[in-house]
């Protein structure tokens, strides 16, 4: 309709610029148009028998009438950039990944270009033919069914952009769901085609909202754990038309269960996070199946399930704690941690005012002048506790070394209430205050031996650091039934950017932070307010395991993710088909600095005999690092270690474990990404279609100022809508003078 | 006749014996003089770290001279806090000044994770009082038994205690262990005497002549139950102001109690 009354698409007068073919002067046509004005007005005016307003209303109409037929005789037209028929290649990316086999979108897609759009773009450009699956390639015919285990749209339309420099490409008409995965359509790409001028106009096929389906879109695992650790799985899902059903989320070490929970289903297209509690079992690496059962009528059963690598260290990390009179909560900590047989602690008590008790030293010497205050000596352990001591008790070195021992070691330490602790031992005038979660208030007296129960934050509530119980509400139930602290430490505000886990309720009304944590640096940092957890212990049954637990766990968190001196990562858990592990090492030297200087390689092993060596090459930029890049030559696990050498001294080795998973992301986020095609489109200049208004794609791209354009005047003075619009204000005219009898 | 003579040449002989025991004893009182002022010292109102707790225990009915002996009660309350003086001033253990008094009835006991024991070869736990017991050392309380001597009084210690410590053998601590050395080393022990000893020529009573280092230890190997059999560190703490009662003896007594709760909050 548009077309038929403004004799061209909308897309002609969006790009167009309005142009005169008369040639006379625009300022003549604003000077008749005010003679007119003039004119009439004066004339209807002077004249009676009718209201001014009246009057006003007729004058108008009469001028509008006037000056259209003046503007029609300056013949207004439209300029615009048009491709040069025949002489500009329209390339057609196809999505031809398996996700396109779900709700016959290829059939679709295959038909509207077979049918419709082939015919009409060949009559005005020559087509060529993309693949936009796991490799870019250029194709004569479509394949028959969509088999790419990877949709990659970017690889494709950089492909495209990188040939418009041989060859005249006008567009490009992008067939697709927009479920792309190949992690190329970034600012480059954007950048790339927006350099050659080529617009992208998507045609989206596949619904926005699939009808039935529950999905996995990602489960957090950590990927390291100590044996017997408590492991919490942070799975993210999203489901539709099951709405309050139920559905059973589980997690299996091959035909073992390890956890599970029933799940009530969320409204329609809600994400949803649901977390579950788990025992990281024995030492080795695990592949841990997370599922959905299947619900009946589901129309994509395989995003019901991921895969994760755990890999479980048989390591015992070291922990000092350094305690400034002998305390009952010393010795209850020391109880936990012996019954853990992946936590190894070192203890230094002040006896009396100038002697030791040391327990868990591995020589004579070690420790033996106390605190240490050398990075050697220090940074060999892997968490630190500073109990019941008082600030200047350390030398300015030592608080500085417990600085460096979170911000460049990244351990963890944790520091706990008591008479001579924290603000009372003049914390909060030291250097360490930096490190602390929570700004102490200075001032004495904020210890008190009196009792307070604890009471988790929703924070801590969530967290597997207060789990002694793996049911959220039985966890609650029974920090409620704990008994009460034998004391408490008031501490002040907690820093932006530390969480308070529990709180200490000494009576009604009041509350104060008892457990805080927060990253510092490399490291993590915790405050327990209190040095009475003790009673945890005495106070309950002997076979309750509520004290041991709750520091055993602390202490896991605190040393547990402590990194070493070198540590190698991928940058994802899995990747799919070709695409390249990209392997990273950060490595220190003996005093934790950037290493920049040193040898990386790394060894890794995979299935069926997989073995390689390579080297990793310094990061640009980032002293200390190391990556490169490395393809899986076949799906399953593999198993990576580094060695990092300067000169002959080995600095260190690290392990870590990766998959190569074949064609399951395409069953991921199936549903039609309408919004990146949309946004692909505008910002390359292109438009969006669906299906069934892709009919008026042929003209836009006619539009296109990339590759041989022609300029081309198009009037518009003759368009129908002209004469409908004069022949309305006549008519228009006629019937008011009519009825207000002025004719 | 020569019947009624025996008679009464033997109670001539118990009367004398008695006189002669008694007249000994005064002796002891006048250089030992009792002082039961109860008095609560200063800062005893103070919530401190650690207390001094003493167990009040059932006595065991006895006859003879045996039912002479064996309280709770024994050098309490002067032995507990003179020794708690010497606590404070030689450690850094914020301890209160006053002892505690505590039972196996109520569940008090539980926050006082060190308790001591006066003359427990004179008690007699019920079976629930020993079960309680053993729940106390489960959860990682310290008991420190003193001043029981002799085959009579070791067998009604252990009559009590085996009513719920009987899966594990009380056993000689050697040593090396850390106990002997987590302030001072005590390697070189001697038996600790009760006043009653005095002059202390003979440290020993009845036929307990030489002094054992016992312990029941836990699951894990951890001294719960430390036993100062043939000894009497209560009145070493008592007389330790006393100059007829000798330095020595004062001394290790601290000291072994001094390590033994150093140990109690250790281990």
């Amino acid at each position: 309709m548009f077309e038929f009354l403004f004799n061209y698409p909308l897309a002609v007068y969006r790009k167009g610029t309005l142009v005169f073919s008369s040639g006379w002067p625009a300022a003549l046509l604003l000077l008749g148009l005010a003679a007119l004005a003039a004119a009439v007005f004066w004339l209807f005016l002077r004249r009676g028998g009718l209201p001014a307003r009246r009057r006003l209303a007729l004058g108008a109409l009469e001028w509008s009438v006037l000056a259209l037929l003046l503007l029609l005789l300056w013949q207004p037209a439209l300029s615009v950039t048009v491709l040069k028929p025949q002489q500009n290649v329209v390339a057609v990316a196809f999505d031809t990944s398996q996700s396109m086999a779900l709700e016959e979108r290829y059939r679709q897609a295959r038909s509207l270009f077979e049918d419709r759009l082939a015919k009409d773009l060949q009559k005005r450009f020559p087509i060529r033919i993309y693949q936009a699956g796991e490799v870019p390639a250029r194709i004569e015919q479509l394949p028959a069914e969509p088999s790419a285990q990877r949709t990659d749209l970017g690889a494709a339309l950089r492909q495209i952009a990188s040939e418009s420099s041989m060859m005249p490409v006008g567009a490009v008409v992008l067939l697709t769901d927009g479920a792309d995965n190949g992690g190329n359509l970034g600012p480059d790409t954007i950048q790339a085609l927006r350099r050659a001028r080529i617009p992208v106009h998507a045609i989206g096929f596949g619904s926005e909202r699939i009808a039935s389906d529950i999905e996995i879109l990602d489960a957090d695992l950590p990927a390291r754990a100590l044996p017997s650790s408590r492991l919490m799985l942070t799975a993210t899902l999203r489901q539709s038309g099951f709405r309050g059903k139920t559905a059973k989320l589980s997690v299996r070490d091959g035909d073992r269960v390890l956890a599970q929970k029933e799940v009530r289903l969320p409204a329609d297209g809600e994400t949803w996070r649901e977390t579950l509690a788990l025992n990281a079992g024995a030492a080795g690496v695990k592949t841990l199946d997370i599922g959905v059962q299947p619900l009946d009528g589901e129309t994509n059963t395989r995003n019901n399930r991921v895969e994760r690598l755990v890999d479980v260290r048989d390591r015992k990390p070291r922990i000092l704690y350094f305690e400034g009179e002998p305390r009952w909560e010393m010795k209850f900590i020391r109880r936990a941690v012996e019954e853990d047989a992946q936590l190894d602690l070192a203890s230094i008590v002040r006896t009396t005012e100038n002697r030791f008790y040391r327990q868990g030293i591995r020589s004579p010497q070690e420790l033996e002048r106390g605190f240490p205050s050398t990075v050697e000596e220090l940074f060999a352990f892997q968490a630190l506790i500073i109990g019941n001591v008082e600030a200047g008790y350390f030398t300015p070195v030592q608080q500085n070394l417990i600085c460096e021992f979170a911000g460049r070691r990244g351990g963890g330490v944790l520091f706990l209430g008591g008479r001579s602790a924290l603000s009372d031992g003049g914390w909060q005038r030291s250097p360490v205050a930096e490190i602390l979660p929570v700004t102490l208030a200075d001032r004495k007296g904020a210890f008190r031996r009196e009792p307070a129960t604890v009471e988790l934050t929703r924070a801590g509530a969530e967290s597997l650091l207060l789990r002694l119980e793996e049911d959220p509400e039985k966890n609650a139930a029974r920090w409620k039934a704990l008994p009460y602290l034998a004391d408490y430490h008031m501490t002040g505000e907690p820093k932006p950017g530390a969480t308070v886990l529990a709180e200490a309720i000494p009576g009604v009304r009041l509350r104060h932070p008892l457990l805080v944590t927060q990253n510092y640096g490399r490291g993590r940092v915790a405050l327990l307010a209190t040095g009475g957890t003790w009673r945890w212990q005495m106070a309950q049954d002997a076979r309750d395991q509520s004290h041991e637990t709750f520091w055993q766990q602390l202490l896991r968190w605190l040393a547990g993710g402590v990194e070493e001196r070198v540590t190698l990562m991928t940058t994802r858990q899995t990747y799919s088909g070709e695409e390249p592990a990209v392997l990273r090492a950060e490595v220190r030297d003996q005093n934790y600095l950037p290493a920049p200087g040193a040898v990386v390689s790394v060894h890794l092993l995979g299935p069926g005999g997989v073995s390689d060596t390579i080297e990793l090459q310094p990061a640009r930029g980032e002293p200390g690092v190391y990556e490169a890049q490395w393809r899986a030559p076949r799906p399953g696990p593999y198993l990576a270690e580094a060695t990092a050498r300067e000169g002959t001294e080995e600095l260190g080795r690290d392990t870590v474990t990766f998959r190569r998973e074949d064609g399951t992301r395409e069953f991921f986020r199936t549903e039609q990404n309408r919004e990146l095609l949309e946004r692909l489109a505008a910002q390359t200049g292109g438009r969006y279609y669906r299906p069934d208004n892709a009919q008026d794609l042929v003209k836009e791209i006619e539009l296109s100022e990339a590759g041989i354009t022609v300029r081309e005047t198009r009037p518009v003075w003759n368009a129908p809508a002209a004469f409908l619009l004069l022949a309305g204000l006549k008519t228009a005219e006629w019937l008011v003078r009519r009825r207000w009898g002025a004719i | 006749m020569r019947r009624p003579v025996a008679l009464f040449l033997a109670a001539l002989l118990l009367a004398g014996s008695l006189f002669a025991f008694q007249r000994g004893y005064g002796n002891i009182r006048r250089l030992f003089p009792e002082n039961d002022d109860d008095t609560p010292p200063p800062g005893s109102q103070e919530k401190t770290e650690f207390y001094f707790a003493r167990l009040r225990y059932p006595n065991v009915r006895a006859t003879g001279i045996w039912a002479m002996r064996g309280s709770w009660t024994v050098d309490y309350p002067k032995a507990d806090r003179q020794f708690l003086q010497g606590l404070i001033r030689l450690t850094r253990i914020q301890a209160n000044p006053m002892e505690r008094v505590v039972d196996l009835i109520s569940d008090d006991i539980f926050d006082y994770p060190f308790v001591y024991v006066v003359e427990p070869g004179h008690w007699d736990l019920p079976d629930a009082q020993a079960k309680k017991l053993r729940e106390f050392i489960d959860r990682g309380g310290f008991l420190m038994t003193d001043d029981f001597h002799g085959t009579f009084e070791w067998e009604l210690f252990t009559a009590s205690l085996n009513k719920a410590f009987a899966d594990r053998p009380i056993v000689d601590i050697e040593d090396e262990d850390p106990i002997f050395h987590v302030l001072y080393d005590l390697n070189d022990r001697v038996q600790v005497p009760g006043i009653v000893n005095y002059p202390f020529q003979k440290t020993y009573e009845y036929d307990g002549i030489e002094p054992k280092w016992r312990a029941w230890r836990d699951a894990k190997g951890r001294i719960a139950i430390a036993i100062c059999f043939n000894m009497d560190q209560g009145d070493a703490w008592e007389w330790a102001d006393n100059p007829n009662y000798p330095e020595k003896y004062a001394s290790q007594a601290y000291r072994t109690a001094i390590n033994y709760i150093l140990y109690a909050m250790t281990h």
